[in-house]
């Protein structure tokens, strides 16, 4: 039964005529928008403070509320009482709608996505195909930005992150297509069934299907292309503060500035949920309930590319496409090829 | 079983209406009071110069290329992969992997002759070449 269903019938509707699908498709969508919502408000003003913090030897945030929680109640006020400057001679309708397209396109990304315990808005059989389209679009909202703003900065890091998405998109996906050669399927909840199975069984403890275990060579080409696609370190020159201020984002400000990060903060969490589907077992955890362990898989992620971003020293520009174009796309094929003989001569 | 593009549409619409409403709330809330310096762009604390509406050397317009022809290339992979284990099945090894082998390897040819010919290297323009000190 799908998510749209359940709902439909706790409003006592039964067989779903079109408009109650409807009505209910919204209420669907409206609890997944406001879980990603919940969950980039979490993240954004205290949990990437807190990590960089920790991590760099300081305490950050501590003062409103306990642990400094509800300094995410004063960040939201603040930043969307700011004044919107509006810098001279922006391209007006592209400045306006980067914004909307960078944080509407990572939130749309999530309605394919299997978050365990039932919820799943959307499980269409190209789920897959859906799921790395729309994640692509962002870098469209990046080039508005950046070529809209009229600022020398937003231009370059516009135009970095073109080459940045041009250089990893295709490993990123060719290596998610080395994952559907075990599972034979785009559908995501099949993708997260295939992984159920046991792979190794020693004594109590028993090691599921996960292709992060089954194909680990995978695993680590895909989350490195994975930090590329969402742009952090050491892949974040799109924004690289030290070279060009702030990137594409350097003219925004007030309500503009609060989306474009969203935006960002939603699309690491939709790569983690990609590369949690794929490769973990998607919601797949003993005792706690699915959800919860998808939650946990995400934000162990999460975790990961704030590390990086502390720990790892950023590329050049010329860098990045070399370490692009002669190295991961030729893993990422050497990575197709080796699984498609191996999967072909076993028949795993 | 419903149609599952309905709820990807909504979900569509949901995410529209998300941003739409935070920059209508921030509307109400925000003061505006636009004043000349204030409106200038960026520029690390200079008058700004002239604007970004120029010809610029983006650098990597082959990478562009092979880009467009690698993606359609992944369009191509993409039901092959879906199919391949009924394929080995059905068809054999030699039939369902073979072919792809052979598209992979023009393909991997085609890479590596870009590669020769310096298409996937980052372009230097001819003054950055001239001020080069160490290499």
């Amino acid at each position: 039964m799908s998510f749209v269903d359940i709902i439909g019938d706790l409003l006592g509707f039964g067989q779903l005529s079109a408009g109650e699908e409807l009505i209910a498709a919204f209420i669907g969508a409206a609890i997944i928008g406001t879980l990603m919502l919940t969950n980039t408000a979490l993240a954004g003003p205290w949990a990437k403070r807190k990590i960089t913090a920790a991590f760099t030897d300081r305490i950050a945030v501590n003062r409103v509320g306990p642990a400094g929680l509800l300094i995410i109640v004063a960040d939201a006020v603040r930043l969307l009482s700011k004044e919107l400057i509006v810098p001279e001679e922006v391209d007006r309708p592209a400045w306006d709608f980067a914004p909307i397209v960078m944080a509407g396109s990572a939130i749309l990304g999530f309605a394919v996505i299997p978050m365990g315990s039932g919820i799943q808005l959307a499980d269409p059989e190209t789920g897959l195909a859906f799921v790395f389209a729309v994640g692509s679009i962002a870098s469209l909202g990046l080039v508005m930005a950046g070529y809209a703003s009229n600022n020398k900065f937003s231009f370059l890091g516009g135009l970095r992150a073109v080459a940045q998405n041009l250089a990893y998109e295709i490993p990123l996906v060719l290596t998610g297509a080395s994952v559907v050669l075990f599972t034979g399927t785009l559908q995501m909840s099949s993708i997260v069934q295939s992984q159920q199975a046991a792979l190794l069984s020693l004594g109590p403890i028993t090691i599921p299907a996960w292709y992060a275990f089954v194909n680990p060579f995978a695993f680590v080409l895909f989350m490195a292309a994975n930090l590329a696609e969402v742009g952090r370190n050491p892949f974040d020159i799109p924004e690289a503060p030290t070279e060009i201020v702030a990137g594409y984002q350097t003219e925004y400000s007030s309500v503009y500035f609060v989306l474009l990060y969203l935006g960002e903060f939603v699309h690491i969490f939709l790569g983690g949920a990609i590369v949690t589907t794929l490769f973990l077992g998607g919601p797949a955890g003993p005792v706690l309930p699915g959800f919860v362990w998808f939650m946990i898989k995400i934000w162990a992620i999460f975790l990961f590319t704030q590390w990086a971003r502390s720990a790892v020293p950023r590329v050049r520009i010329d860098q990045l496409i070399e370490i692009g174009w002669k190295g991961m796309l030729v893993l990422s094929f050497a990575n197709l090829v080796l699984t498609a003989v191996i999967v072909g001569v076993t028949g795993i | 079983m419903s149609n599952p593009w309905i709820a990807i549409g909504a979900l569509a619409v949901v995410a529209v209406l998300i941003p739409a409403g935070m920059i209508a709330v921030s509307s109400l809330l925000r003061p505006t009071v636009p004043e000349q310096g204030k409106r200038a762009v960026y520029e690390s604390g200079e008058v700004p110069t002239g604007n970004t509406r120029i010809r610029f050397n983006i650098q990597y317009y082959m990478v562009a290329l092979l880009f467009v022809v690698f993606d359609i290339e992944t369009v191509l992979i993409f039901p092959w992969t879906v199919i391949y284990r009924d394929a080995v099945a059905n068809a054999g090894l030699a039939k369902a992997l073979g072919p792809m082998l052979v598209f992979i390897g023009v393909l991997v040819v085609g890479l590596g002759w870009a590669w020769r010919n310096g298409a996937v290297k980052w372009v230097r323009s001819p003054r950055a070449e001239r001020q080069r000190v160490e290499q």
